[in-house]
């Protein structure tokens, strides 16, 4: 506030508490008119559709719309899954943990995945097949690579735990106390 | 009552070692600064870092060129896109890809937009550090529209891994596109509310102006960039001199800090830098939407790429000049990734800079060089 030409202090004290109370006041005239605004109210007398309205969403009993691509909690459909384990390769923390062998005759060799995920021949046996969800970081680079696009990010996020190992899933038994996730 | 001199006593003071941090509100994140104080006067600062150290560039070393993407995301964790696009153009730049003039202008839409968010952010919790409360609920309400517009785009919030080598992860829809447009109307007014809200605002003003002055000459020396340069009146900005993504058919100004309320240099130029960088910010989305063409948003890039050689590429992010030096061996995997983080830089000017300074300014000082922890200590 310097700069201008020499004032006394008498008039820079009052001229002080002037331009803190003109200031303090245009604050306040913003926070009433987005008050008003916030409340619909300025919503008739030509305010922004875009953002009119309370932004916050309270949480536990009103949820916000999630995208349905959202990248959340990771999902394996089993019976898609054709054991390349791809995903575990890219995955950058290793979250993924893929065990399987050769099926043998008896096991019925020539199965292929349902039409939904592309029909690819599943060749090997899927014996394990582990996601430790505390680990993931979400970046989606394991649904990415998947052929039969049987490894998604679903828009569930509403998984936490007591205990750590409960965040490991094991899709080949999965049981969960929450629902299984909708894709 | 007698003074100490009076009665023949030498009036002895004695300084103290303040620890300010790293569980400190103000810091932004878990800096620790010791301070040696006299009185209400600061000796000498001295910033601790690597609390948030998390092995980046190790860990880049040990990771395929596109598994290294999620990790930069995390290096500053507010500002993910720029991060992103910084890598991506080096490596880029080390293949030789030529990037669908589609994907550049979305890579420009989304790093400004980003740019946006994080400089809301930065503007928003000064205004708490200096005790306006009001300001960062309407820069953060703001900031909202930018996430879940990034989280349509991209499936995620805060972390994208939406910028890939060789182009973007998904293309901006049309419904997108007049989101963002929308945005920008709707925002632009917003974005003046708040300037008139903060930046004439007689305490904040009182705070802020004269206060933490960095001269050109000692920002140049010490390497500052970005908003911090720019504050200081030198008119540096790399979108303007390296042009990259296609920066140069955009018509924007490059703000630098002006002698109206305080003085070139001090906390508030570099506030209000950012505070105008939003506006021009806002021009660059319009004209990008403006002049957007259909087409590939995607080059034709190897999922495991073996570049050979070193490249070494600086962006402007929200902070500074974010630079990534790799050098590649013919693997898969980086031999060598080296981040220059703008936020480290802004830090190592602490100690000459707050010596002489009130205690109570010094909060003011760390809010105005916005830096983020995550991407100093790395």
């Amino acid at each position: 506030m310097s700069g201008q030409q020499p004032i006394s202090e008498f008039k820079q004290y009052f001229q002080n508490i002037r331009e803190a109370v003109v200031s303090v006041s245009k604050g306040m005239g913003i926070t009433m008119r987005t008050f008003l605004k916030v409340n619909g109210l300025r919503k008739q007398l030509g305010g922004y559709e875009y953002g009119a309205g309370p932004v916050t969403v309270s949480y536990p009993e009103v949820k916000d719309n999630i995208p349905l691509h959202s990248r959340n909690r990771l999902f394996n459909h089993v019976e898609g899954c054709i054991a390349c384990n791809q995903c575990a390769v890219i995955c950058p923390v290793e979250c993924i943990t893929i065990d399987s062998r050769k099926k043998t005759p008896e096991e019925n060799p020539d199965e292929r995945t349902p039409a939904a995920f592309g029909s690819k021949p599943k060749k090997l046996k899927l014996l394990r097949f582990e996601i430790d969800e505390a680990l993931c970081c979400f970046c989606g680079l394991c649904t990415e690579v998947c052929p039969t696009e049987s490894i998604v990010h679903t828009p569930e996020f509403e998984y936490s735990k007591y205990d750590r190992d409960k965040l490991m899933y094991n899709y080949l038994s999965f049981k969960d106390d929450n629902p299984l996730p909708k894709v | 009552m007698e003074t100490p001199q009076a009665s023949g006593q030498e009036f002895r003071t004695q300084e103290i070692l303040l620890n300010m941090g790293p569980q400190h509100p103000s810091t932004h994140g878990v800096l620790r600064v010791e301070v040696v104080t006299d009185g209400e006067i600061i000796k000498a600062a001295y910033p601790d870092l690597g609390y948030l150290h998390r092995c980046f560039e190790k860990h880049a070393e040990n990771r395929e060129y596109l598994q290294v993407l999620p990790f930069c995301d995390r290096l500053d964790y507010v500002a993910a896109m720029n991060q992103e696009l910084g890598f991506c153009l080096a490596l880029e730049k080390l293949l030789e890809v030529q990037i669908p003039e589609r994907a550049q202008a979305v890579r420009v839409v989304v790093s400004e937009l980003q740019r946006i968010a994080s400089h809301l952010l930065a503007v928003g919790t000064y205004s708490i550090d200096i005790g306006g409360f009001t300001p960062m609920l309407y820069a953060f309400r703001d900031r909202e529209h930018i996430l879940s517009i990034f989280e349509e785009l991209s499936g995620a919030r805060l972390l994208y891994n939406y910028i890939r080598p060789g182009g973007v992860l998904r293309d901006l829809s049309r419904g997108l596109e007049d989101k963002i447009k929308e945005f920008c109307r709707y925002f632009k007014p917003q974005l003046q509310e708040f300037d008139e809200l903060l930046s004439g605002n007689k305490i904040f003003v009182e705070r802020t102006a004269n206060v933490g002055m960095i001269s050109p000459e000692m920002a140049i020396a010490y390497g500052l960039s970005g908003v911090n340069l720019r504050g200081s009146g030198v008119n540096w900005d790399l979108r303007k001199e390296r042009p990259y993504s296609g920066y140069e058919k955009y018509d924007f100004k490059s703000v630098v800090g002006a002698n109206d309320v305080g003085q070139v240099g001090d906390c508030w130029n570099r506030y209000h830098c950012r505070v105008r960088e939003m506006f021009e910010s806002i021009k660059i989305i319009e004209q990008a939407l403006a002049q957007i063409q259909p087409g590939d948003t995607m080059a034709k890039v190897a999922k495991a790429v073996k570049p050979t050689g070193e490249v070494y590429m600086e962006t402007e992010c929200p902070r500074g000049n974010l630079g990534y030096y790799i050098v590649a061996d013919g693997s898969k995997k980086p031999y060598r990734v080296k981040v220059k983080s703008p936020g480290f830089i802004s830090i190592s000017c602490f100690d000459e800079l707050t010596s002489g300074m009130m205690l109570a300014d010094i909060v003011a000082f760390i809010g105005s060089l916005d830096f983020v922890m995550g991407e100093v200590d790395r």
